[in-house]
């Protein structure tokens, strides 16, 4: 073990209404590759924020390289102290050439002008460090495959002289052989010393490069330690360990006939032979980490995006679903998982959000908006759901979060459909809130209608739904029943990505 | 008193209503400002041609508005408009009957506003790119209908007459049928987008795409509805040239996709879509032609007219904007 690179002790930070940092400590040394884990939401990416200078603490000690920290850090001294971070999505300009990349910002300029010649030579040579030789520098950055661009930021990172490198689910979107040649830069890193931060979601493969774990959950610290000094199962129990509490209002209605079939659906690389159905009286649930597959599922089921094959079977009638407005036309409908994105019209006024979906009913034959129908709508849509604004005529957009998911809801619930999908129903909005969305899913439920419902909540979804589906890569790897389940079999079904490494 | 503020309130709490009462304000602001400078201005008789002359600039604001609520933008306007002026001048000059001479044009200029909405709507060309090609076509067929000649005098059959009368000359008390049929137009489409399913679904696509497509709206259909009643209007701009002259000139409607553009935004309509009223149009189109007819009796050359126009209409948007972002509140936000 090496010097110690990185310490921070009772670091705590709050967001507006969350604590999103508790007292967590965190201890990194050199030529060390440690795990960070957790659940989504345990607060690994705030704290690594906080350590390339994206955030700042609240409160709390810093030291780098035995160096203390005084003050706020930006990314800019974090990038002097030699830190450097690697986000799950990369940051690359995809027009540019590798070496461009690598030097944007910092290119190197000989009288006046770029000196190609000179950066395209300490590009290839701060690849080859890396053992990669065969990457051109001047590629556009656009026409490689993901893990390719992916060498390129850590390779750019190395040019800045990088001691510490924090690395954001790096594997998420690796092929296999592009897996294996990261873990093998990886270990290259590790025996030039460099101090790496690894967050993963990939349990299976880290005993391949992982020498300590530091786990987190809700914003706290865990535990931390040497990797080969826990069992997968302390690890998974240490990530979800927390005791659940019923908050979530489950109404118990017998299960009636089957409603919705879907049949071998393919759709892209997140949606593999996806087969399941819905009954009648119960409430579906999704669960899974990000990026399983559960929203592209659901987006392919609505006609959102296109199908490669399968079967959609509603009340025992085959679909075609092309479109969105076949399937609402059919009776399957969905709120979407980002509101301001998908959800609303936010310059629109709540009024036109919630007709938008309904204008069918609405208008007359002609065309024309039936102003009668569509308020005694709008005044049912209020009070079920108890939004709060100061008229119907004001733009979406102003309102509170949870208001704005009230709105994304209510439009659905103007129409008598046989379906009804919940993408992240809760995200972002305030427990009373929430209780109100359980609310109207239960209600739904009682009317006889099918309700499924995607949310990475742990205890949401478990606390829910009457079954529950947990996917991962793409497919479906288990089905639970949520009274009789733990987080941990969840998670263990979640997690089964297999070991692609070799 | 309180009753009555609260429905004044309610008023300009409809999103965008405070940008067409600016524009508004933008209108008498310049009538007075002329009507000082020249009494002519304020003469019945050149008030009366004002009526007249907003009625292009009106029709081509009312295309261009709604295809920019919708988020996208049509350049083809002015060559559709030389387009149907040519046609319908060419079919009449060569004896066909004037009503069928219209309605070839008007099947011709819907068929452009078809293929827009299929290039932007179905392919997904950026608008810009897509309309320049059409517009270029457009002025292309404009010219070679005739051969690459004006066309001649429409002559002065009934009907030809009746063409004359009906978009530019004729009048009844004080009003122009031009202007009348102007505003049946602005009538028809703005009951479209206030009252009809089709109206909002413009709005939607243009405020939201993603969210308007995942709400059930079919988004190329509604894109080319835009398209082909920006074409439509634009043929009927291109009657009005066409009867003012008497005949068809290839060079009619130039420029006149920005003037759209221009009444469209003075009267608070956002490029960026998904915002704006239609009667705002109203005081754009009259902003522009108010400034062509004042500047012009003030003796204002040409190349000092666009100077000023150019720069009046730069400044009346960016005011918009800056009250739009509080920039001129005082402590408020």
């Amino acid at each position: 073990m090496g010097e110690i690179a990185v310490s921070m002790k009772h670091i705590n930070k709050s967001f507006p209404g969350v604590k999103a940092l508790d007292d967590v400590q965190l201890t990194l040394r050199t030529g060390e590759v440690m795990a960070l884990l957790g659940e989504n939401g345990a607060g690994k990416s705030t704290l690594m924020k906080i350590l390339s200078g994206v955030y700042t603490r609240d409160s709390g000690e810093m030291k780098v390289f035995g160096k203390k920290i005084e003050g706020d850090l930006d990314t800019k001294r974090a990038q002097d102290l030699g830190i450097a971070i690697i986000h799950q999505e990369l940051n690359m300009c995809q027009h540019l050439t590798v070496a461009n990349n690598m030097f944007l910002g910092r290119e190197i300029v000989k009288n006046g002008r770029l000196d190609s010649k000179e950066m395209n030579r300490q590009a290839a040579e701060q690849l080859a460090k890396l053992g990669i030789t065969d990457l051109d520098p001047e590629a556009t950055v656009g026409d490689l495959p993901v893990g390719r661009q992916q060498m390129v930021e850590i390779a750019k990172a190395l040019l800045i002289h990088a001691r510490v490198l924090v690395m954001d689910e790096p594997s998420s979107s690796l092929s296999n052989a592009e897996i294996t040649e990261m873990f093998r830069i990886v270990r290259e890193l590790k025996a030039m010393g460099t101090a790496i931060v690894y967050i993963s979601h990939r349990l299976q493969e880290l005993h391949h490069i992982v020498d300590s774990v530091t786990i987190m959950r809700d914003g706290k610290y865990i535990t931390e330690g040497k990797f080969t000094d826990f069992t997968m199962d302390e690890i998974i129990a240490n990530m979800v360990g927390r005791e659940i509490t019923n908050q979530f209002p489950r109404d118990f209605v017998p299960r009636g006939k089957e409603i919705l079939e879907v049949k071998h659906l393919n759709a892209g690389r997140m949606v593999r032979d996806v087969s399941f159905e819905v009954y009648e009286g119960e409430v579906l649930g999704f669960s899974g980490l990000v990026g399983a597959g559960r929203t592209e599922t659901m987006r392919a089921i609505f006609g959102a995006d296109p199908k490669e094959s399968g079967e959609i079977v509603l009340d025992g009638k085959t679909l075609t679903i092309n479109a969105p407005e076949d399937a609402i036309r059919q009776g399957i409908v969905l709120a979407p998982e980002d509101r301001k994105k998908e959800g609303l019209c936010t310059k629109l006024s709540i009024r036109d959000n919630i007709a938008l979906p309904n204008l069918d009913i609405i208008c007359s034959k002609s065309g024309k908006v039936n102003k009668k129908t569509e308020d005694e709508m709008i005044e049912k849509g209020k009070n079920t759901l108890t939004i709060k604004m100061a008229g119907p005529e004001i733009e979406a957009g102003s309102l509170s979060g949870g208001n704005q998911q009230k709105v994304v809801v209510a439009k659905w619930l103007a129409r008598e459909s046989r379906v009804v999908i919940f993408d992240e129903p809760t995200r972002g909005i305030d427990v009373a809130a929430k209780v109100e969305i359980y609310q109207i899913i239960n209600a739904l439920k009682k009317r006889g209608v099918g309700v499924i419902i995607v949310s990475s909540e742990m205890p949401e979804v478990m606390g829910i739904s009457d079954r529950v589906i947990v996917m991962c890569n793409g497919r479906i790897t288990g089905e639970v029943d949520p009274r009789a389940t733990t987080e941990e079999e969840i998670m263990t079904y979640a997690t089964q990505f297999g070991d692609n490494a070799e | 008193m309180n009753k009555k503020k609260n429905s004044f309130q309610k008023f300009m709490a409809i999103p965008g209503m405070a940008s067409v009462i600016t524009a508004f304000a933008g209108v008498v602001i310049l009538m007075i400002i002329f009507a000082v400078m020249n009494p002519n201005f304020a003469k019945q008789r050149n008030l009366l041609n004002l009526t007249r002359s907003i009625c292009p600039y009106l029709l081509v604001g009312i295309g261009q508005g709604i295809v920019c609520i919708t988020g996208n933008i049509d350049l083809s306007i002015g060559s559709v408009l030389g387009m149907s002026a040519m046609i319908s001048a060419t079919l009449i000059c060569n004896g066909v009957n004037p009503i069928v001479a219209l309605i070839i044009d008007l099947a011709a200029c819907l068929a452009v506003g078809v293929v827009n909405g299929i290039l932007v709507g179905k392919f997904k060309l950026p608008p810009f790119i897509g309309t320049l090609g059409t517009m270029t076509i457009c002025r292309g067929l404009a010219e070679i209908v005739n051969g690459n000649y004006n066309t001649g005098d429409i002559g002065n059959a009934p009907l030809a007459e009746g063409l004359r009368d009906l978009f530019y000359y004729g009048k009844i008390g004080f009003l122009y049928y031009g202007v009348i049929v102007t505003l049946i137009i602005w009538f028809v489409f703005n009951y479209i987008m206030n009252y009809t399913r089709t109206g909002r679904h413009i709005y939607a696509i243009g405020s939201n795409v993603d969210a308007a497509r995942l709400s059930g709206v079919n988004v190329f259909k509604t894109t080319a509805t835009a398209y082909m009643i920006s074409a439509f209007c634009s043929f009927v701009a291109g009657l009005v040239t066409m009867a003012a002259a008497g005949m068809g000139s290839m060079q009619a409607g130039l420029s006149y996709e920005m003037y759209g553009v221009a009444a469209a935004v003075i009267g608070g309509i956002s490029t960026l879509g998904g915002s704006g009223l239609l009667v705002g149009v109203i005081a754009g189109a009259s902003v522009w032609a108010i400034l062509q007819n004042g500047l012009t009796l003030a003796n204002v050359p040409v190349a000092m007219r666009n100077i000023i126009i150019g720069i009046i209409v730069v400044a009346c948007v960016l005011l918009d904007i800056m009250r739009r972002n509080g920039m001129l509140g005082k402590k408020n936000k």
